[in-house]
């Protein structure tokens, strides 16, 4: 059987501290996350911002960044990924990627864990893809959210249990293993993520102005932001931003910074723009102190 | 005993390189046979590693009648009837396509799926009384399946070898039959009622032990789903009326689970109004691939996701006007060189988020999502002087983009598979379902 490409967000795909061998020879290896999702095989759609050489010219091998609305993931092709390292070595980012590839779990030392994609397939694709992604890796953790509410219900906790309200034994698997590692996970961090998600896609949510709908939105109480001020300035940063990438490599930090304090704009106020610009995927930094606009 | 014992006694001899005399086999095989009560495959399997032989030499397996296999045996000698065979392609992993031989064999006793892995040196027909040595079995989906390896010899005999096998009429159910919705049928179910209406019927004539008879087949629905029905006696059935049938039994046809039923069933006749109507039953059911997975496939289903992959083999290809295979550089495997005659397919991966199957796609619906001729797609193939470009358009046009496609799907060790009968891009109003999504998450806004 053909392992299922998972659709989840960057941010609860890098929590994942739990790698699952399948045992024997040829058995497939799974990243559990924290909710509970076996992962051998992901499909991710995000913004492609940096395509770098981190091989040998005879030997290359192509590291992606790829990002969502919550984090990054980490993409690596080599020589054994002939056409996913094709691809990538060909696209000019930021460029929106459609990216089919297996997990993987680095792990240099005990405690420290990374996860990256192994693609198998990478497409440019166009913002419906990525915005459609968005939608369907919401759902996705939607229904692990749920489903590990009423696991974190059970005493004990058995894939028997899990199966009696209708869990299949695949994902009833996945959620045992998550909850002996990782313990009883704190929901409401994934919940805020998946209202992230929902409303990176709602225009409401990112225009800037009309203070009628700003106010009408439900801000979560752990999430406080000032309704309409920082949009206003994180409007004003990304124009400083596109008019002095002039070269296409991005704009200079000083220059920036100069503009900002010209127009008004503080330097704190300025750094907590820019960190929620990259968080929001609007601008990258493409090389470190340049800033560019997606 | 004993005698019955000697074929394996030298077998076990010829696997140990005449290294153990005869009587000292003998009297470990019946040690083993009669104190520790062990198989006889298991028995002659250990007798010859402990000697220091290598078992997989063991030439002469365990004759069995199909009832017998369980799983997991490694060296089974049947003699049975083929009862069904044909070909397919599949194409493991990391491995070209093959086409291998799959089909059912039976005997008084039972019936068994089998695989042949490797070509064979004689062909097979329906009806073939052949033996079968060294065989192995394994489990799939909780059925014994019969595997034909490189170490499996077969010949054919004559037919009057085993006995001819009536499956007659069988023996009358005589426990309550299980009401069952159509959604939940499986397999190898018996004696079950469905509360259906008929949506299609027709008359076949079919040849039935060299006899011809009439069946009765068609489709009926429930509010849970449609399946294909065959009656063996004609019961009167008319499109459109609501029955009950009790004491039907439910066989696969490749993985779809399909009702048949015969003189032992019981047909009540319903009122009209228990059911939706054709129209609303006939719709074409949205379904989730892991529940499809679970069921091994399904008739004329919808399903919704993204072509993730195109599978090789897909875009402009040639078929040998022979057999319809498609050609490998040039030739077909079975026909050798010939002129290939150009053909558009899709097959692809459609993955759900919740399982996977292979979706094929026929010329008919190739141009259609690529929006060209055949042949456009030859002319552009000659300019760019490879077929590549049109895999290269397709893959374009299709891959990670969501889709909904309506049609079978079946099962093979391989997994699932959907001949697509008809496909449409989807457009999906992602604000829109966004918002409800988080309407549903923090109240309305």
């Amino acid at each position: 059987m053909r392992e299922v490409a998972w659709r989840l967000f960057a941010s609860e795909y890098n929590d994942a501290t739990l790698e699952m061998n399948g045992g024997g020879e040829r058995a497939p290896s799974y990243v559990v996350t924290p909710l509970g999702a076996k992962v051998n095989r992901v499909f991710v759609v995000g913004v492609i911002t940096d395509v770098e050489n981190v091989g040998t010219d005879i030997q290359p091998m192509w590291r992606a960044r790829v990002s969502d609305p919550t984090g990054t993931f980490h993409i690596y092709a080599g020589q054994y990924q002939p056409e996913a390292a094709a691809t990538l070595s060909k696209l000019k980012p930021p460029v929106f990627g459609a990216i089919v590839g297996k997990s993987r779990v680095y792990s240099p030392e005990a405690g420290t864990v990374f996860t990256s994609i192994r693609p198998e397939r990478i497409k440019a694709v166009d913002e419906s893809v990525r915005d459609y992604w968005i939608l369907e890796a919401c759902r996705s953790l939607r229904k692990r959210l749920d489903t590990m509410a009423e696991a974190q219900k059970m005493d004990p906790l058995t894939k028997e249990g899990l199966a009696k309200i209708g869990v299949k034994e695949a994902i009833a698997d996945g959620i045992v293993q998550a909850v002996n590692h990782y313990g009883t996970v704190d929901l409401s961090r994934y919940t805020a993520m998946l209202a992230e998600g929902l409303r990176y896609l709602l225009p409401e949510y990112r225009e800037p102005a009309n203070p009628g709908e700003a106010t009408a939105e439900p801000a979560p109480a752990a999430k406080e932001e000032a309704p309409s001020e920082p949009d206003e300035t994180e409007l004003k940063v990304l124009e400083i931003i596109a008019t002095l990438d002039k070269d296409g490599k991005g704009a200079p930090w000083e220059g920036i910074l100069e503009a900002a304090t010209s127009k008004g704009v503080a330097k704190d106020a300025l750094e907590e723009s820019i960190n929620s610009l990259l968080d929001k995927g609007l601008i990258y930094e493409p090389i470190l102190g340049r800033m560019k606009k997606i | 005993m004993r005698e019955e014992l000697a074929p394996h006694v030298h077998d076990i001899n010829r696997a140990l390189g005449n290294k153990v005399s005869e009587q000292e086999i003998e009297r470990e095989l019946s040690s083993y046979l009669n104190v520790y009560r062990v198989s006889l495959d298991t028995a002659k399997r250990s007798i010859v590693k402990k000697h220091g032989g290598n078992p997989a030499t063991l030439a002469v397996g365990v004759s069995k009648t199909i009832r017998e296999l369980v799983p997991g045996e490694q060296s089974v000698n049947l003699l049975a009837r083929v009862v069904a065979v044909y070909e397919k392609e599949v194409t493991p992993q990391g491995q070209e396509t093959k086409t291998i031989l799959s089909g059912i064999l039976g005997d008084a006793t039972a019936t068994v799926p089998f695989t042949a892995w490797e070509p064979l040196p004689t062909p097979l027909a329906k009806g073939d009384v052949i033996r079968v040595q060294n065989a192995y079995t394994k489990e799939y989906r909780g059925q014994v399946q019969l595997n034909f390896g490189v170490r499996t010899a077969v010949g054919k005999e004559a037919p009057d070898a085993l006995p001819e096998f009536k499956p007659g009429p069988g023996q009358p159910y005589v426990s309550k039959p299980t009401p069952v919705r159509v959604v939940d049928l499986r397999e190898g179910a018996s004696n079950v009622a469905v509360t259906a209406r008929i949506l299609a019927i027709e008359r076949r004539e079919v040849e039935v032990d060299g006899n011809p008879k009439a069946v009765f087949s068609g489709i009926l629905a429930d509010e849970t789903g449609k399946t294909q029905f065959s009656a063996w006696k004609d019961f009167d059935l008319k499109a459109e009326e609501v029955v009950r049938i009790e004491g039907a039994y439910v066989k696969s046809w490749r993985g779809i689970p399909q009702i048949s039923f015969d003189e032992r069933a019981t047909i009540t006749r319903l009122k009209s109004d228990l059911l939706p109507p054709a129209s609303v039953l006939n719709a074409s059911p949205r379904m989730w691939i892991e529940d499809l997975a679970e069921r091994g496939g399904g008739a004329d289903v919808t399903l919704r996701g993204i072509l993730i992959d195109l599978r090789e083999g897909s875009g402009l290809v040639y078929r040998c006007p022979e057999c319809r295979r498609v050609l490998r550089k040039g030739a077909c495997r079975l026909h050798g060189e010939v002129k290939g005659e150009p053909d558009l397919r899709v097959k692809a991966v459609l993955d759900d988020g919740s399982g996977a199957v292979t979706a094929v796609f026929d010329r008919e619906l190739t141009e259609a999502l690529l929006d060209k001729t055949l042949d456009a797609c030859i002319a552009a193939a000659k300019e760019a002087m490879s077929t590549d470009i049109v895999r290269d358009e397709l893959a374009d046009v299709l891959v990670a983009q969501p889709i909904e496609v309506r049609g079978n799907v079946t099962s093979d060790d391989y997994g699932l598979m959907m001949i697509v009968e008809s496909a449409k891009m989807l457009k999906v109003d992602v604000q829109a379902e966004a918002r409800e999504m988080l309407e549903g998450l923090e109240g309305p806004a």
